[in-house]
């Protein structure tokens, strides 16, 4: 086996959550039942934090989840959830409780899809709230 | 025999179990409520990365006054990981275990990040001499900044690192030979890596250093229609009766545990997560 342990620890991590390469020896089905349990977890997770967005999907959001952050690396529930949030709504297929519950995440934090969200100022709330009229 | 008779016996006798007897359960903000008023647990555990050790949650305030002692449960140290583990999140687990008054803290033989990002679970490390070199040095680095004992918990995985030079008993063994720690025994991920790789669960328990047997974890789990065949380690689903009844073997080996459920999500009603805690106790051989 080739590679010292933090490269292949590197290797095997993008493999499972950032759409890697297969790693040379292991078993692939493993690998993959491995890579969908991750993201039924992280699902879980952003759940908590969006229950209206999760809610809205019912027994579909973990497929629907996945399909939008199987090979995205974890960022944090908080963002996981705002990510497929806003894909939904580019879609056109964003229900209005979940639209609600995006909108309200929006109004107070500043988030630009790449670092991490960020509390807005009260001025910078009534301007999210004139851009929204 | 007491809670920790094992660890007793294996230091000679003198230094006291680092739990209760009896019958514990993970505390999760969900359940605060049924774990206040109905659970009656002989312990609790905290996930140490969801604890604020300056304001912790008042159920958890309660369940110390009431003299319940609660294990702060590490689960993002990645003490298997190549890189040394960070010094912020050794110093946060201390400072939980000092605001907790904790017998013990508890962590993985697991990695979580490598190369700059995070898989968001536990990973396996290959079972390897570098591997045991890093994870004994990262876990020394831990015991230098605790006050109480560290009990270290092998996981559930789905795979194997195509290299592994030793067992996992074997591995596990020469892990806390080194580093001196506990281990936590998790019955449930001892079912799910014998089922899924075609072993004898109750052979691997004979295998195990059961005599640094701290407390035990109990967890539920069930098949994934993805996966025919493979046995995930859910934490949202019911112990299934092969759990118990390894927990069972586990209690002829090591009479008189601490043991705990651990439930983390699809939260049933609360009278059957006591129901749950029932036929725990009676599978450990407990009082409830």
């Amino acid at each position: 086996m080739t590679g010292n342990l933090a490269e292949r620890q590197a290797a095997l991590v993008a493999a499972l959550v950032a759409g890697g390469p297969l790693p040379p020896g292991f078993d692939p089905v493993r690998l993959a039942a491995t890579r969908r349990a991750l993201l039924r977890k992280r699902a879980a997770d952003a759940a908590r934090l969006w229950p209206l967005l999760a809610g809205s999907l019912g027994a579909d959001w973990p497929r629907v989840f996945a399909a939008h952050q199987d090979g995205h690396e974890p960022v944090g529930a908080l963002r996981d959830g705002w990510d497929v949030a806003v894909a939904l709504r580019e879609c056109g297929e964003l229900a209005a409780s979940a639209a609600a519950e995006l909108a309200g995440r929006e109004a107070t934090m500043r988030y630009d899809g790449r670092g991490a969200p960020r509390r807005r100022s009260l001025a910078g709330r009534a301007m999210a709230a004139l851009r929204r009229r | 025999m007491a809670a920790g008779g094992a660890v007793a016996a294996a230091a000679g006798g003198e230094s006291p179990p680092p739990l209760p007897a009896g019958v514990g359960v993970g505390w999760r903000p969900e359940i605060a409520g049924w774990v206040a008023d109905r659970a009656a647990p002989a312990f609790c555990e905290v996930i140490a990365e969801s604890f604020a050790p300056a304001v912790p949650p008042r159920g958890v305030a309660e369940l110390r006054e009431r003299g319940i002692p609660v294990v702060p449960h590490g689960v993002r140290l990645s003490l298997g990981g190549a890189e040394p583990v960070e010094a912020a999140r050794v110093a946060h687990l201390a400072a939980c275990a000092a605001a907790l008054s904790a017998p013990l803290v508890s962590e993985h033989v697991a990695f979580v990040r490598a190369g700059g990002r995070d898989a968001g679970h536990l990973l396996p490390v290959p079972r390897s001499r570098d591997a045991l070199d890093v994870l004994t040095a990262n876990v020394r680095r831990l015991q230098a900044e605790l006050d109480v004992p560290l009990a270290l918990e092998p996981i559930a995985a789905l795979f194997d690192w195509p290299d592994d030079e030793y067992s996992e008993p074997d591995f596990l063994r020469e892990l806390l030979e080194r580093t001196g720690a506990l281990l936590l025994l998790d019955v449930a991920n001892v079912h799910a890596n014998a089922l899924n790789r075609g072993q004898d669960p109750e052979a691997i328990l004979d295998r195990l250093p059961l005599d640094r047997v701290a407390y035990v974890h109990v967890a539920g789990g069930a098949e994934h229609p993805d996966d025919p065949g493979l046995y995930h380690d859910t934490h949202t689903d019911p112990v299934p009766p092969a759990v118990l009844g390894l927990l069972e073997r586990l209690v002829e080996r090591v009479p008189g545990p601490a043991v705990m459920l651990e439930r983390d999500g699809r939260y049933p009603p609360g009278a059957e997560l006591t129901a749950e805690l029932e036929v725990i106790a009676t599978a450990a051989g407990l009082p409830r």
